[in-house]
């Protein structure tokens, strides 16, 4: 088991270097920085000295190392357009971005896999149909629009929500959370439900396919034939097949959820890092993309080592793997 | 000391698959998967049901559970046990029944036991849903049920997932959990399919243990002859669903009245004495003349090398490595080791062995499909390794070919039955597109199919014609040597005798040199002029077919052929 | 080719979609959906009623009228016009046609893209294979619309960078899926036999190999299309994707947003209806084909 968690962390090292050196070949080789910060009336000379400046002129590798040193003391550089170090725009905005993926998590998990389990066990009754047609639905109405009906809905002609904006936020371990008040709250539920209703829908197909397959392996007919009640089966022996899958594709997700909020956030103009940034994309704010990407990248590493052993925990034919 | 109170009886049972009607509007009719059984098992008794595949065996099994698949329809018929009829219980009562009253053994241990959880919580989860025991005293009591099952060292197994134990071990858990709450009755599905003949030798013989101490009585449903003439005292024949006969062991054995139980027990390969050919009711030695015949016999025969076995395998070694990774030393396995042996001109030779004993890996070796780690094969007076000219090596290497043990696998299943036989020879240029179709038809008349089913694709053929597509496919390239991986360990034993007697007919024609691998002894016995034990990856044995099966040598090879359930044990 | 293998072929077809939709009226609306939508982007240019790039049929005096108005030129614009006096129905004929060809052509490419990468992996193993999967297991840790933003904002937009993009998103998964069964299939004995008919590798590859591992990818076919509708859309819906002069369904839906608030709806919801008409028929083709095709729902016995 040691062995194995070794083996991925040191897997996960391999890959957040191979995706610093992608972003940094993306970000730093293609596209030229010195083009797009010169002023039109810059002369060569001055091109040249920025380059010098920018450390340019250094063989490649070198500017790797010192951008990988750089990040590595947390240095990310400073947001053109706030003119702020990017870290702290970044930190700031995170807990926004979290709490609304965390919530529509919860929703998407505590509705959706009790719905698959249901519907996989009873994939024939009318009940099914309707959430099986319902999930196919709500996976296709793109998020964005989705987006757009519920502020047009539940914002203009109902008028029972917010549309956009955090509103208020309380303090809890000195960050500002949208969760503690009610206000706050009132913000979160157009947002938090958009996202939720993809999480949802994923959740339940996930706990469905995998229910159906757990369900059709003879373990499970041989358990019936030691004499076992039904719901201990489920319990039991079904349960603890379907959490692998559920598990694995949930932490995945997570990186999706984060990916998708960039999307809710911009049309519920929620402060979080999404739209961050997608306007730091729109205002070519270069360091902000970066930082961005590299820390979302060493969070898809993490995420993925967690799942990881996880994964071996939950299943052991990969814990007592030789 | 036999109670002869009846315990189980099965009264005209049918029981069918509704075929979804929107298949095929025309043939929409009920797929009958059992037909008026009727079947009677006494207290303590163990009795056989025995078929091939098709036969509706285990549908009996499941019946008596009541786990039948949701889609199968029960026509007609009583399940009494002991006077009450379980197919109109109640699911609940169902419940109490399984486990307490009647265990359960299903065909393959490794897929009957969870993954995810331990041998003790599946266990330990019987015995507390049928008995009264809980907590620590169902857990010692699991120990001794364990211990029952001759698993050794019990108590550590507790902790144990299924994945890190043997298929025989795993078994013999699936008994423990089946006898946990003494039932009256164990259903035996396939047993000891899914093992080693030794390993098969020694469940048996805890099985027939368990059922003695305990005054069980047993289903025992199983294709193997072998097995139900050591273990059964009454048997049921059956085929496609109905009922064919059913007498005692002894007097259904050595005297079958009806034609099918009459073939079926012709067709069981028998170790004792070698046959020329399986005596089976409508078989008639193909000596049709055949066009493909003279393609085949078209060749140059090197007069010169006549003399020289066509192949020579010398002190042939394979390791198998893992490589080496940054937490992991690499590994090495070594599936061959040192072995030698000659096959001469028109002459099969047999290797035997169980599973992981490297018998495949050497015709593979041979084949040029693994790579050879040490040693040498000499092939027609050339050693292929050192074979530099790609024209000669090409020749050489199609005048090598195989037949694959896996019908359902062996046929590439995107091509025609005719692409499959004739592509190769078409791409090298060997015949034109227009023989390649006549060619093709031959081939398939050759080996006992309709010319013009070539058109079909391989899924339109059963799992006995798609190994005689196999030979056909062999034979087109006028092969010297053919290497028969396990060719008839997937079919019924009624199909293994024809495809037998095929190709001991194919190579009385045609002089075809064979290497023959199989695991089943009796097979080997009748196919083979010399044979080779192996086991490990060592051979440990060689010799002619008689000296082998009648003077064994080394302990090995007496271990294996006392495994061997006989028909003649009755006796 | 033969005739006797094209008749083969439609055979096949024609049983396959008996089996897969016959019974399925759900689904069978879904594949008539389909059939219509992509019949009427194809027409688009002789079926609607305007062509709402020609600058010189617009009038800007027809800006944002309500559907059913009549327009300068006489004629009725049935789902009532945009800002610059574009006739709604005709935009969105036009934009399903740019909407369908960027998909299409994205999950062509990608696919063919990721299924041969995938075979090479498989048969041919080592570094090759190492290096194919370590990429494949790189793009699928990180989310395709985050991607896709990323590789807009690096190289700039137009309908060829949409498509890159999209490309970089579908492939890696056809890539996994086809060596995955690819692998499998090579466990199988036919490969074998293959080898000892000394047969190229290519030859191997392409006649063996590729039919037989080819299903999955297929199966999954119609899902990876609507995902590229739907990433398109998002894509340009934000701002990053098609230009302004080609608009799809997202950047009309987007075009049409800033006038949601103000009740002129029409502009944004009805290309989103399209929109979500177009994937929803997909997905309901491609939820019935990979039930058909899953194992585990299969009757058996």
């Amino acid at each position: 088991m040691l062995i194995y968690i070794a083996k991925r962390m040191w897997q996960s090292l391999i890959l957040a270097f191979i995706m610093s050196l992608i972003v940094f070949m993306g970000m730093f080789v293609v596209g030229d920085p010195v083009e797009m910060l010169a002023d039109e009336d810059f002369t060569e000379q001055d091109k040249i000295d920025l380059a010098i400046e920018l450390g340019l002129d250094k063989p490649l590798y070198e500017q790797y190392f010192t951008f990988a040193g750089n990040i590595l003391q947390g240095d990310f550089g400073v947001s053109y357009v706030h003119n702020r170090p990017v870290l702290e725009l970044i930190i700031e905005r995170l807990p926004a971005t979290l709490e609304i993926a965390l919530l529509a998590m919860f929703i998407g998990l505590s509705i959706g896999i009790p719905m698959g389990i249901y519907s996989g066990i009873k994939s024939s009754s009318k009940p099914s149909r309707l959430i099986s047609f319902l999930t196919t639905v709500g996976y296709s109405i793109p998020n964005f629009w989705q987006a757009l009906l519920l502020i047009l809905v539940f914002a203009v002609f109902l008028k029972w929500l917010p549309a956009s904006g955090r509103g208020d936020t309380n303090p809890l371990f000195g960050i500002e959370w949208s969760l503690l008040s009610i206000d706050g709250l009132r913000h979160m539920a157009l947002p938090a439900i958009n996202l939720a209703i993809y999480k949802i829908c994923m959740q339940t197909r996930l706990a469905k396919s995998g229910t159906q397959e757990v369900l059709y392996q003879e373990y499970m007919t041989f358990a019936r034939a030691k004499g076992i009640s039904k719901q201990r089966i489920i319990r039991r022996h079904l349960l603890r097949n379907i959490l692998i899958p559920i598990v694995t594709i949930t932490g995945l997700e997570v990186g999706g959820l984060i990916a998708f909020s960039t999307v809710t956030e911009t049309v519920f103009a929620w402060p979080g890092i999404g739209k961050l940034l997608l306007d730091s994309i729109h205002m070519v704010d270069r360091p902000v993309v970066v930082a961005y990407l590299i820390l979302i990248t060493l969070m898809f590493v993490f995420i993925n080592f967690v799942v990881d052993v996880l994964y071996a925990i939950l299943d052991p034919r990969i814990r007592y793997q030789k | 000391m036999m109670n002869s109170s009846i315990l189980l009886e099965i009264n005209n049972l049918s029981v069918s698959y509704p075929l979804a009607k929107q298949e095929d509007e025309d043939d929409a009719v009920d797929f009958f998967a059992l037909k008026n059984i009727s079947i009677t098992v006494n207290a303590g008794q163990i009795v056989g049901v025995v078929g091939e595949s098709g036969a509706g065996k285990s549908t009996i099994g499941k019946a008596i559970l009541g786990l039948l698949d949701p889609r199968a329809v029960v026509n007609s018929g009583q399940i009494l046990m002991q006077n009450k009829d379980l197919l109109s219980s109640t699911e609940s009562a169902l419940e109490t029944l399984r486990g307490r009253q009647i265990g359960y053994i299903y065909q393959n241990p490794m897929t009957a036991l969870n993954p995810v959880l331990t041998i003790g919580e599946q266990v330990i989860e019987a015995i507390e849903a049928n008995t009264d025991m809980a907590g620590a005293k169902a857990k010692a009591y699991a120990i001794k049920l364990l211990q029952q099952a001759d698993v050794s060292m019990a108590e550590d197994r507790l902790s144990k997932y299924p994945h890190q134990l043997s298929g025989g071990l795993c078994q013999r858990i699936v008994f423990a959990i089946a006898i946990a709450a003494k039932p009256q009755l164990i259903i035996a599905d396939e047993p000891t399919t899914a093992l080693d003949v030794t390993v098969q030798k020694s469940v048996l013989e805890t099985l027939l243990k368990l059922s003695r101490r305990n005054n069980v009585a047993v289903i025992l449903i199983t294709h193997d002859m072998g097995v139900v003439a050591e273990m059964c005292e009454y048997l049921y024949v059956l085929r496609h669903g109905q009922h064919v006969e059913q007498a005692p062991t002894a007097t259904l054995i050595n005297h079958p009245k009806h034609a099918y139980s009459q073939a079926l027990m012709a067709s069981v390969p028998r170790i004792e004495k070698r046959i020329e050919r399986f005596v089976l009711p409508q078989a008639e030695q193909a000596t049709i003349a055949n066009a493909a015949l003279e393609y085949l016999l078209d060749k140059q025969v090197d007069t010169d090398v006549a003399e020289v076995p066509v192949l020579e395998v010398k002190r042939l070694a394979k390791i198998f490595t893992t490589p080496a990774s940054l937490f992991k030393p690499k590994q090495d396995f070594c599936a061959v080791k040192d072995v030698s042996f000659q096959v001469h001109k028109g002459e099969t030779v047999g290797i035997v062995g169980e599973s992981g004993s490297g018998k495949s890996t050497i015709g593979r070796l041979i084949l040029g499909l693994h790579e050879i780690t040490e040693g040498q094969v000499i092939y027609r007076g050339q050693n292929l390794a050192t074979l530099t000219d790609p024209k000669d090596r090409r020749d050489l290497c199609l005048s090598m070919q195989c037949i694959f043990q896996d019908p359902y696998s062996s046929l590439n299943p995107r091509m025609t039955a005719g692409e499959n036989i004739t592509y190769g020879l078409k791409v090298h240029g060997l015949i034109g597109a227009h023989q390649a179709k006549r060619l093709a038809q031959d081939l398939m008349q050759l080996v006992g199919l309709q010319p013009l089913d070539s058109d079909k694709m391989p899924n339109a053929f059963s799992g006995g014609e798609r190994q005689r597509i196999g030979i056909a496919r062999a034979l087109g390239y006028k092969p010297d040597f053919i290497f028969c991986d396990e060719p008839t360990s997937a079919l019924d034993v009624s199909v293994q005798a024809e495809l037998l007697n095929l190709l001991k007919d194919l190579q009385q024609q045609l002089d075809l040199t064979l290497l023959f691998v199989s695991h089943d002894l009796a097979v080997i016995r009748q196919m083979c002029d010399r044979v080779i034990v192996m086991k490990d990856g060592e051979a440990l044995e060689q010799g002619d077919n008689d000296a082998i099966f009648e003077q064994p040598q080394h302990p090995y090879t007496k271990q294996l052929l006392s495994s061997m359930p006989r028909l003649t044990q009755l006796q | 080719m033969p005739m006797s293998t094209i008749k083969r072929m439609s055979n096949i077809l024609w049983h396959q979609y008996k089996t897969i939709f016959a019974h399925y009226p759900l689904a069978l609306m879904g594949l008539v959906g389909v059939g219509l939508f992509i019949l009427v982007a194809l027409l688009a240019p002789w079926i609607a009623p305007q062509n709402p790039y020609d600058l010189m049929t617009l009038d800007i005096m027809d800006g944002l009228l309500p559907p059913m108005s009549k327009l300068g030129t006489g004629t009725t614009a049935w789902l009532g016009t945009d800002a610059v006096g574009r006739d709604i129905l005709s935009t969105v004929m036009y934009g399903l046609r740019i909407s369908l060809f960027v998909a299409f052509s994205a999950v062509i490419v990608g696919t063919i893209l990721g299924v041969l990468l995938g075979l090479l992996a498989a048969l041919k193993g080592g570094w090759i294979e190492t290096i194919i999967m370590r990429a494949v297991d790189l793009k699928v840790s990180f989310p395709g619309i985050l991607l896709a933003l990323m590789l807009l904002a690096m190289f700039g937009t137009g309908v060829d960078k949409v498509i890159y993009a999209l490309i970089i998103g579908t492939w890696a998964s056809k890539a996994r899926l086809t060596r995955s069964s690819a692998l499998s299939e090579m466990q199988k004995e036919y490969i074998d036999a293959a080898r000892l008919a000394g047969l190229a590798n290519w030859r191997i590859m392409l006649r063996f190999l590729l039919p037989n591992s080819i299903a999955p990818v297929l199966v999954m076919l119609p899902m990876s299309l609507s995902g590229a509708i739907g990433a398109e859309a998002t894509l340009s819906f934000l701002g990053v994707g098609v230009p302004i002069t080609e608009p799809s369904l997202g950047l009309l839906i987007a075009n049409g947003n800033d006038y949601l608030l103000s009740g002129k709806w029409w502009i944004s919801i009805v290309p989103g209806l399209v929109l979500v008409a177009l994937v929803l028929c997909i997905n309901v083709v491609a939820d019935r084909i990979r039930e058909h095709n899953n194992p585990f729902l299969q009757p058996r016995g």
